[in-house]
């Protein structure tokens, strides 16, 4: 299930680049078994040997910044990694939802109040972060049951085949 | 209610009357575009999903633009596989190393105003210079191709009056990055910038190019300009004839409007770590740089490359100064040559190489430790180019040309005032 996550908050600042995410000269690669490697590789070089299914990148305001690329997004999704933070533009959100990861928009004050290891308990559905370290419970926006939807079908891929099974696709051509 | 250029648009692209900002439509893209850093892949996904065909394969557009000429074992496979794929899947058109996408599609004629294109690359939104929006979807190319439509919410439009004309030895990119000094990426994000005021004039096409693709690094979803006389005949030039203007519906919303006196403005440079770091060109005069780029989506046109040129013309690049130039398309290229554009560039002390995005995203001429580059590509986040504690720097052609001189970054104008003075 795509709806709830448990695991350890990796905490990160505001304006954390996609390139800094996964180094842009990795943009040939496309095997996740690899990416997960190289994601956040020079920014906190443990995180791809530690991190556990379920744990949570939780960054600041303009995450995944710069490059639209769906390599950060792969290497999460293969290490089961879902995402809180404060802010972030179309493109990652985009892609967030596509490759199928779980994200919350927290807003700045609810993300300055996880710290870096805590142990988080996530409901996508219902906007509902409790930090267990520190006892306290937020609420913030839910991922819209249209959005959830392609997540939980696993991302935009699983959902475009079932597009395709129902026939809803375009047809004209010029 | 009246809708903005963009909204006039996604109207059209979802069979609709009218859009509202926020509303969520399934829109269908005109044109579809994707690199072969991509391409290979997108098809090699959709396969794993049980998805054969294109759902609209002509307006697919594939380019091999990213890895030019093909330097690595990996790359010349996947080059390989773009060939036979596009073959396979019926693809409308590929280009296999004549340029650049976003440039090419322009020159080629493959994009109107109105259009809805969706392109993999970051920088698509560049063809809101003839008055189409362009959307960056990436991965999600994917859909569209299985699909022929992808999910929008109709987005806000943040409108910039351009007055005024830019002074000499101040371009659109300086212009572009005064924009950014006023639209910060909370603003940008999920909005569509539309430019338009009596200064559009006298933009040419490939600037107003550079304006709406760097509006991507602002955090803008996309950029379009207003449709005028002077596209419409640069459009006939590249055969397509029957356009027409476009513009917004009078008294449609913004969600912000700003004014620029192009003819205020002085050269501007990104520094590290993002583009939206603007600073004056004066302000970083003591700053050393060993390499310096001109080319890119954003730059490498044939306009910039000769304003580069008459610079250095009768000049010698510093010795401790590599300077690269790439013309953006295999026609910007030869033009160049026959005008005398590349040897007068490379008589300065210029390496020339052929079209590709290459530099941009540290795919080729990359830089080590501690070094640092003055580029008009599009991005400067850290080791974008190579190292991640390599510094570059982001200006116009002009801007580079100088610093490439002066082995630190410098202020063309001054230069230029040199020039004319008997």
């Amino acid at each position: 299930m795509t709806e709830s996550y448990r695991g350890r908050c990796w905490r990160f600042g505001d304006d954390l680049a996609s390139d800094e995410l996964i180094p842009p000269q990795h943009v040939f690669e496309y095997d996740p078994k690899i990416l997960r490697r190289h994601l956040l590789a020079e920014v906190r070089p443990e995180l791809s040997q530690q991190a556990q299914p379920g744990d949570m990148i939780v960054a600041g305001r303009n995450f995944a910044a710069g490059s639209n690329h769906s390599h950060p997004f792969l290497a999460m999704r293969e290490m089961g990694l879902g995402l809180i933070c404060a802010s972030l533009s179309r493109g990652p959100f985009r892609l967030a939802v596509f490759m199928g990861i779980p994200l919350l928009v927290a807003g700045s004050e609810v993300v300055a109040a996880l710290g870096d290891g805590d142990s988080l308990e996530v409901d996508f559905a219902a906007g509902r972060i409790a930090d267990e370290t520190t006892g306290q419970e937020h609420r913030v926006e839910p991922l819209s049951p249209f959005l959830l939807d392609i997540v939980s079908q696993g991302g935009g891929l699983a959902y475009a085949r079932s597009l395709v099974e129902a026939g809803e696709i375009a047809h004209a051509e010029s | 209610m009246a809708m903005t250029i963009a909204q006039r648009i996604l109207a059209r692209a979802s069979g609709r009357d009218s859009v509202e900002p926020g509303e969520v439509i399934w829109a269908t893209p005109d044109l579809v575009t994707t690199p072969e850093v991509s391409f290979p892949t997108y098809v090699k996904r959709l396969r794993e999903h049980g998805i054969e065909r294109f759902a609209l394969p002509r307006r697919v557009v594939v380019a091999i633009d990213h890895e030019v000429p093909v330097h690595s074992k990996q790359g010349a496979e996947r080059n390989r596989e773009t060939r036979r794929l596009a073959a396979e899947t019926g693809v409308g058109h590929l280009f296999d190393g004549e340029g650049i996408t976003h440039p090419l599609v322009v020159e080629r004629g493959l994009v109107r105003p109105g259009s809805f294109a969706a392109g993999a690359d970051t920088h698509t939104p560049s063809l809101g210079g003839v008055g189409a929006l362009a959307v960056p979807f990436g991965f999600e190319l994917t859909m569209i191709l299985a699909t022929g439509r992808i999910w929008v919410k109709v987005p806000e439009t943040v409108r910039v009056e351009i007055s005024g004309r830019l002074a000499p030895g101040v371009t659109a990119r300086d212009l572009v990055l005064a924009v950014m000094g006023r639209v910060d990426a909370e603003l940008a994000n999920y909005r569509v910038v539309e430019f338009g005021g009596p200064g559009l004039a006298h933009l040419s096409v490939p600037e107003r190019m550079t304006l709406c693709g760097l509006c991507i690094d602002m955090g803008a979803k996309s950029a379009v300009a207003e449709v005028d006389r002077h596209c419409l005949d640069f459009l006939a030039e590249v055969g397509i004839e029957d356009a027409e203007p476009l513009a917004a519906e009078p008294g449609c919303a913004y969600a912000a409007r700003i004014e620029i006196d192009a003819g205020s403005l002085s050269p501007q440079v990104s520094v590290p770590p993002s583009p939206t770091h603007v600073r004056t060109v004066e302000a970083l005069a003591d700053t050393e740089i060993q390499h310096a780029y001109i080319g890119s989506c954003a730059s490498g046109t044939l306009a910039e490359l000769s304003a580069a040129a008459d610079l250095l013309e009768g000049r010698q690049v510093h010795p401790g100064v590599q300077l690269l130039v790439i013309p953006a398309t295999r026609r910007i290229y030869q033009q160049a040559m026959e005008q005398g554009v590349l040897a007068r560039l490379t008589r300065a002390g210029a390496t020339i190489s052929p079209p590709t995005c290459g530099p941009c995203f540290g795919g080729l001429a990359q830089l080590a430790p501690d070094e640092a580059r003055i580029s008009t590509s599009t991005r400067n986040d850290p080791g974008r180019m190579g190292a991640r504690d390599a510094r570059i720097y982001l200006g116009s052609a002009l801007t580079v040309a100088a610093s490439a001189l002066a082995g630190r970054i410098a202020d063309p104008r001054a230069l230029l005032l040199e020039r004319s003075e008997p």
